[in-house]
């Protein structure tokens, strides 16, 4: 095609300026795919903070509500409520169980008996969250199994695993036991099987793990469970999960997101900010290129005059400016995106002492395609003022000039 | 017979806010085909302007136009634009050659662009009116590579590339030495014997319109005199 020969040959003629500019775009291009790895990579790096010690969902029963029941034996004037005070539960929770097994979105499930406690040794008394779960699925929701520095983690019958703080608070260690008191006002002495330390503040200091079967006297649930707590392979689906889970049981299921509404609000004003320096990366490409194709159409005028003189048409000036536009826009976004990739992976690769990533980027999510597309878009819309105004060039003018 | 150009009443006036300036004030001039016409005038008489008028350049204040039968005043800006790349032959006082092609894709551009390439026939004729202007040793060199005479005959071999009905040059010479301006006059009194083509220049040089068939003297917007150099 005789206008991108043009076009070529124009870029062409001054190489060292081309050169320039495209490497000007190809740098924006780079500043923007990084800050996308990095935005992605740090909300991926968050949100494993916060939820990978904790359900993605959580499956509860229903909130209950006073309703008149149905009878013609009822006086009028009497208004029977179903009882609020009953411990809420799960009682077909096997048939949920094998309902969320087969759910290919989820990868753990852990069905538990959740309530408060007091664990009295001597004079001392502590509150405590107990949660009852199932021996061989004490890691299913949070790792405690690798996190235990004093015993094991083997619940058996009696058995007791406290945080490393709540052991400090009350004198406890491993093997030693201590006396439970639940809310339901149940007793019973319980021996410490294993002190774990994983670094939460709330973990270690007020929660308690026993097996499902020696919470169920405690909290009188002698075939429920209070809840299904739920891991999924990707964290972000929590929210879509969690309202085809309820659809599905009828249980009220929460998504991680909505116990942790300001972890939302960082990442939200994260993303946006991330989305800010792209725009602004974009901008500044537009200028670029839109100033030096202003300058060539300036410096090229009598050319351009010319070519307008001898008829050519205008739309064919038009083209030639554009596609100028278009090759920078996409040599400088190809280059970018080749750079952006291998400096993400670069910095990927630089390691903290643990053996941890240094910086939480996420070179696959660097935003390739829309660079690419958004950039070379950009640069032909900035290539229209200059195109536009050559090709609008008045012929004798710029001839006698 | 049909003239190569007509014009009827040719009138240019410049206006600057209030001010009004009329550089034309009614030409009425007829070219036969084939002729040689020098076109000349001091500075100011309006000689230029005319010449942009005639290559549908400028449009008229008032008057009418024909070119080889055809009005063309009233045509819309893309027309004119069509009408100058089809029918017209332009050759400036700066060669203005686009300085990123050869000369054989200079010459070969007024035809090329609107087409969309350089097709095998145009690049043979863009050669042969190369030899023609005697620099079929320089076809594909760069324009910027060559002197400012050749460059000249470059410009003369586009004018001619769409074969034109009109060919219009303004101080075709003015920018050469003595011995390149020859050279080029020769070369447009060669093309106009053997073509027939039709040539308008525009000049300050005597010695130029002396190799003319014809001479048309402007004076202060006017036609002063017009007739053929035999006359005289």
């Amino acid at each position: 095609m005789f206008v991108f020969k043009v076009a070529r040959r124009y870029l062409l003629s001054n190489p060292s300026q081309s050169l320039l500019l495209i490497s000007g775009v190809a740098l924006g291009v780079t500043v923007f795919i990084f800050i996308t790895a990095l935005i992605a990579g740090l909300a991926v790096r968050l949100t494993d903070q916060v939820t990978g010690d904790s359900a993605h969902i959580s499956l509860e029963p229903a909130p209950r509500l006073a309703r008149v029941l149905p009878g013609p034996d009822l006086p009028t004037e009497a208004v029977p409520l179903v009882s609020t005070f009953q411990r809420k539960q799960i009682r077909d929770w096997p048939v949920i169980v094998e309902l969320l097994r087969s759910n290919p979105a989820v990868t753990a499930i852990s069905p538990q008996i959740s309530g408060s406690a007091f664990l009295v040794r001597s004079e001392a008394v502590s509150p405590v969250s107990i949660i009852g779960v199932e021996p061989q699925g004490i890691d299913a929701i949070s790792q405690i199994t690798p996190k235990v520095i004093d015993g094991d983690a083997d619940l058996g019958a009696d058995g007791l695993l406290i945080g490393v703080r709540m052991a400090e608070e009350l004198g406890l260690s491993a093997g030693q036991s201590v006396l439970l008191r639940t809310d339901r006002g149940v007793e019973r002495q319980l021996t410490v099987k294993g002190v774990f330390r994983t670094g939460l503040q709330s973990l270690d200091e007020r929660v308690a793990f026993l097996s499902l079967q020696a919470a169920r006297p405690l909290f009188t649930l002698p075939e429920g469970v209070t809840n299904i707590e739920v891991k999924l392979a990707n964290p972000g689906t929590a929210r879509a999960t969690a309202r085809f889970l309820a659809d599905a049981t009828g249980l009220r299921a929460t998504p991680w997101q909505e116990k942790n509404l300001s972890l939302e609000d960082a990442l939200k004003a994260q993303a946006q900010t991330g989305t800010l320096i792209q725009v602004f990366s974009l901008i500044s490409i537009i200028i670029g290129v839109a100033s030096a194709l202003v300058l060539s159409a300036y410096r090229r005028r009598s050319e351009v005059g010319i070519m307008r003189a001898f008829g050519v048409p205008s739309s064919f000036i038009l083209w030639v400016f554009l596609l100028q536009g278009l090759l920078i826009g996409l040599s400088g976004a190809l280059i970018g995106c080749a750079s952006g990739y291998g400096l993400c992976v670069w910095l990927q690769g630089l390691t903290k002492p643990d053996g941890t990533s240094a910086l939480p980027i996420a070179p696959e999510q660097g935003g390739y395609v829309a660079a690419l597309v958004l950039t070379t878009l950009g640069a032909v819309v900035a290539s229209i003022l200059p195109a536009r105004s050559a090709s609008r060039l008045d012929p004798l003018e710029a001839i006698q000039q | 017979m049909t003239r190569a150009l007509e014009a009827r009443g040719i009138e240019k006036v410049f206006r600057n806010g209030e001010e009004e300036t009329q550089v034309l004030k009614g030409i009425d001039l007829d070219l036969d085909k084939g002729e040689l016409a020098a076109l000349l005038g001091a500075s100011g008489s309006g000689k230029s302007t005319f010449l942009s008028i005639v290559g549908l350049l400028l449009r008229p204040t008032a008057g009418a136009l024909t070119i080889s039968g055809d009005r063309v005043d009233m045509l819309s800006e893309a027309k004119r634009a069509q009408f100058r790349n089809r029918r017209l032959g332009f050759v400036f006082q700066f060669h203005h050659l686009l300085p990123d092609f050869t000369a054989m894709e200079n010459v070969a551009f007024p035809a090329a662009a609107p087409a969309g390439g350089i097709s095998r026939e145009m690049r043979a004729r863009a050669r042969d009116l190369l030899t023609r202007v005697g620099l079929e040793d320089r076809i594909d060199y760069p324009a910027t590579s060559l002197s400012g005479g050749q460059k000249q005959r470059v410009a003369i071999a586009r004018a001619l590339m769409n074969r034109p009905d009109l060919i219009i040059a303004d101080e075709p010479t003015g920018n050469l030495d003595r011995q390149a301006a020859d050279r080029v006059l020769d070369l447009m009194r060669e093309v106009n014997q053997e073509d027939g083509a039709t040539f308008l220049i525009c000049t300050h040089d005597e010695g130029v319109a002396a190799r003319c068939t014809r001479r048309l003297t402007l004076i202060d917007g006017l036609l002063a005199s017009n007739h053929s150099v035999g006359e005289v």
